[in-house]
């Protein structure tokens, strides 16, 4: 399969205009849905800040149109907010975090996003923090709601991105005053997301979630250090290892490798196979 | 329980060096290898880099598999390859092939290398291509009058295909040696009751 039929592949919707990095696996919190079994002693899997630049490079060049940067908390790298700007010079890229690391001397490095094509994704998922806090850690849900001024005072665009067990139905009042709360936080309702908890990694272990495999979730080319994925939901951790269930290829340079793969994977649905889930 | 012993005289020691995938948990490029039920170690293993199975997966079909090469000749091939190279796992498995192929219990022990191969095979073709396996397995340069017997019994073309036939067994020989891939209950149970084990 050539470059051009990846081009091709994205544009046609059979594959997902989005690469997305796993920048490293170890976090600050240890959430209980988290598909990465991430936590402080988590080992860090990183893709270095140049392996990402190239990916991007490469991501371009292939037909794609925006980056995705997950963990793992991206921000506990020092160089991140550096790379993120590299990346979004490169592709519009958004960047998910858990946004309990933005005062003080890290806010002040988050300067170079001011400006440059990158969101800061940030999950928020009640809109009260006891129930936000069973499953996020103490006191997340304050950290959140402080930084998310702070970030869009810097000039950087921020999105909630709540993340709902359906097993555990959000009250209809209370979505209405998760969506006050971020909108008083200055995000507006385009840039709040809401998707499923997917029953994977430490989800698994919870029994929380949707089951879903590749044909529930959308093929969106995903990089990890351990190789390519099918999906950001692919490179979750079960026991220590990572599961290869959604492994496409270990080989992640050269980008066209995987894309290859994972075009023709997609290629091969059923006509109108749509991913059933839409779980972005 | 007596642990079981490999026809090259070495205990299994250990479970498997690297993991072994599992239908289940199968990459999405190698499911199609995990279709028809269990494909065996060496795909398991292969399966954690899947655009090396599918790169390798059919090549190891196209020169192990039904060719040119009759299946008798085949696994005298791979089976006295195997046991020059040590194989524990490759001597096991092509014991119970070679003898499906229909070679005979003295054939085999002797292409395992625990009885003379003097007087036990009459063709002078099989003869000059167990002679062909022991020099492709050595080292070091392949002495002209084993060249000139294999030559003498099959045609040129039949000479390159047990030529790269020994040379991927040799292959096989150390991946499996070197990852101590696991031999299954079912050949360890046949070879026990052929007192092939």
């Amino acid at each position: 399969m050539t470059a051009g039929a990846v081009a091709e592949a994205i544009a046609s919707g059979a594959l997902g205009q989005r690469v997305w990095l796993y920048s490293n696996y170890h976090c600050n919190l240890a959430c209980t849905y988290c598909l990465t079994d991430s936590a402080p002693s988590s080992p860090r899997r990183e893709l270095a800040a140049e392996a990402m630049v190239t990916v991007a490079r490469q991501a371009a060049d292939l037909g794609f149109a925006t980056l995705g940067v997950t963990g793992g908390e991206p921000f506990l790298r020092p160089d991140m907010p550096d790379t993120l700007a590299e990346l979004a010079g490169i592709l519009p890229t958004v960047v998910l975090s858990n946004a309990t690391l933005f005062s003080g001397p890290r806010l002040e490095r988050l300067r170079p996003l001011a400006g440059a094509d990158v969101a800061v994704q940030v999950s928020l998922d009640r809109a009260e923090a006891p129930p936000n806090d069973q499953l996020r850690g103490d006191g997340n849900h304050g950290r959140v709601v402080d930084a998310i001024p702070r970030l869009v005072s810097l000039g950087i665009r921020v999105r909630v991105g709540t993340t709902l067990d359906p097993v555990v139905a959000m009250p209809e009042e209370e979505r209405s005053r998760l969506c006050d709360l971020h909108r008083s936080l200055g995000v507006p309702d385009e840039d709040h997301i809401v998707r499923p908890v997917v029953r994977r990694g430490r989800a698994a272990e919870f029994e929380m979630g949707v089951d879903a495999g590749p044909a529930d979730l959308a093929p969106e080319l995903t990089i990890t250090a351990e190789g390519a994925f099918w999906s950001p939901f692919g490179p979750t951790i079960r026991e220590g290892r990572p599961d290869l269930d959604l492994l496409v290829t270990r080989t992640t340079d050269p980008l066209s490798t995987p894309a290859a793969a994972i075009a023709r994977l997609a290629g091969a649905r059923a006509p109108g196979d749509d991913a059933r889930l839409g779980i972005r | 329980m007596t642990p079981p012993q490999a026809s090259n005289g070495a205990v299994p020691g250990g479970g498997p060096a690297v993991r072994l995938v599992e239908a289940g948990g199968a990459p999405l490029l190698a499911r199609p290898y995990f279709a028809g039920g269990d494909p065996g170690p060496v795909v398991a293993a292969l399966a954690t880099v899947p655009e090396l199975l599918e790169a390798t997966a059919p090549f190891l079909g196209a020169v192990l598999g039904p060719s040119a090469v009759p299946l008798r000749l085949k696994e005298i091939v791979i089976l006295r390859t195997s046991a020059r190279a040590s194989c524990r796992y490759c001597v096991e498995a092509h014991t119970v092939v070679a003898r499906d192929a229909g070679l005979t219990v003295a054939e085999v022990r002797a292409l395992r290398g625990e009885s003379d191969l003097d007087g036990v095979f009459a063709d002078a073709g099989e003869r000059a291509a167990v002679g062909w396996c022991d020099a492709v397995a050595g080292i070091g340069a392949i002495p002209e009058e084993v060249r000139q017997s294999l030559t003498s019994a099959f045609a040129e073309h039949l000479v390159v295909e047990l030529t790269l036939l020994a040379s991927t067994t040799l292959l096989l020989n150390r991946f499996c040696t070197a990852l101590r891939l696991p031999t299954s209950l079912a050949v360890l149970d046949r070879l026990a009751a052929e007192d092939l084990a």
